[in-house]
């Protein structure tokens, strides 16, 4: 009975150890886990960056249609890897087949956000790895000049005059810009976009919305690559001369204030 | 510069395969020749043109589903011939145009109201579903007198 015992008792001994074992491991893999904190805390875009997607043009080669357009974008590290974008751009849709002849187009902008995610080696790398938030919109017009619906008892044609919309949504990407120059960059970017409640402009439908794709689709996949310059211009330096220059000229300007002496005539009177 | 004309290649690479145009959906009134008897569907050697056309619809071919083109007019007649005794078949309907796609264009939808006929083969016509849809589907039944022969 006492063997019993002692050996259940040093069963409870060796299980209570083993999850102490595996707590003390359990606590140094939290501390593994701990990311360290990013050391790159500093701006390394001086002044804004412009760019131009050079995919737009030649959209015709990926999509249904002849669409083609041209987009610029302007960006700033407004603080540390943070990123604020706006994008504008105007695109064209051209279909045209024995049964349909559509033609849409209109201009688009986006902003929103990135965020770089790879981590400076020093002031000189430039080199961003992003992810980023877009909200976009859109001011289009589409027309069907003319459609013919083919049946046994002789065609039917006719036409649909300009009809004008307004669609909106959001964008979701992923990117990479790296200098490829002193100043000139290239980068690219693959975006989901997920439409936004958008008003029905009646008979026909919107076909095609610029800066999204089809219209028809809650969501669309999209690729650019674009080329930007930064322009070499540290704004920040300047704003800071010139908040400094008004530090140093302001107590130049002030007059010394006339302390007046207080009467005391009447005292010692 | 590797990236860049890796994406290039891509595009050529996709652009290969665009330019392809779905034919725009066509609604069509199905019909099925049923056996009044057994209201099993039976087959017969069916010839029949629109009124006011000169060419065939369907010539001299052994089915048991036979189907319509409607027209945007309020009516659509046509002349069907079953094993070579022939009735005229009068659909009364509404049209509605439809939107496709910009890629597959527009077609028409109906809606059947009632149909009118000659009685030489056709005994009576039951209208199952009065939509006439793109998705084909039996919208009447036409029964027809069976041969002496047989002929089911």
């Amino acid at each position: 009975m006492r063997i019993l015992s002692l050996t259940l008792v040093l069963c409870l001994l060796a299980a209570f150890s083993n999850g102490q074992t595996h707590k003390v491991q359990k606590e140094k893999e939290k501390e593994k886990k701990v990311k360290p904190k990013r050391e790159d805390n500093y701006i390394r875009l001086k002044g804004l960056r412009f760019g131009m997607d050079v995919t737009r043009p030649f959209q015709y080669l990926w999509t249904k249609g002849d669409r083609y357009g041209t987009e610029f974008s302007g960006d700033l590290e407004i603080s540390p890897n943070l990123f604020p974008v706006f994008e504008s751009g105007y695109e064209f849709m051209k279909i045209k087949t024995s049964y349909v002849d559509y033609s849409g187009q209109g201009s688009y902008s986006r902003f929103g956000l990135d965020y770089n995610f790879l981590q400076a080696e020093n002031k000189n790398d430039k080199n961003i790895l992003y992810g980023g938030l877009r909200y976009g919109f859109a001011f289009a017009s589409q027309k069907v000049n003319n459609y013919l619906i083919d049946s046994y008892w002789g065609p039917t044609t006719g036409s649909f005059s300009n009809q004008n919309y307004f669609a909106q949504w959001g964008e979701l990407l992923l990117g990479m810009k790296g200098e490829v120059f002193h100043n000139f960059y290239m980068g690219w970017s693959i975006r989901f976009k997920i439409q936004l409640n958008n008003k029905a402009i009646g008979y026909p439908l919107a076909y095609f919305i610029p800066g999204f794709g089809k219209a028809a689709n809650g969501s669309n996949f999209d690729l650019t690559y674009s080329v930007y310059y930064n322009i070499p211009w540290d704004f920040r330096k300047n704003i800071g001369v010139k908040k400094l220059k008004a530090i140093v000229v302001k107590p130049k300007s002030v007059k010394k204030p006339v302390v007046k002496k207080p009467v005391l005539k009447k005292l010692t009177d | 510069m590797k990236q860049f004309l890796l994406l290039i290649t891509i595009l050529f690479i996709a652009s290969a395969c665009k330019e392809i145009y779905e034919l725009p959906p066509q609604a069509m009134l199905q019909a099925t020749i049923t056996n009044p008897t057994t209201n099993l569907p039976m087959t017969s050697k069916v010839t029949y043109k629109g009124i006011g056309r000169d060419s065939m619809w369907v010539s001299a071919t052994s089915v048991n589903l036979i189907t319509f083109p409607l027209s945007t007019k309020e009516t659509t007649s046509f002349v069907v011939s079953f094993d070579a005794t022939v009735d005229t078949i009068s659909f009364n309907h509404t049209s509605t145009q439809k939107y496709g796609s910009m890629e597959t264009g527009f077609y028409y939808e109906y809606k059947l109201k009632s149909i009118n006929s000659t009685h030489h083969r056709i005994l009576s016509i039951d209208i199952t579903d009065s939509l006439v849809t793109t998705i084909w589907h039996e919208n009447i039944k036409l029964n027809i007198s069976p041969l002496p022969s047989g002929g089911v």
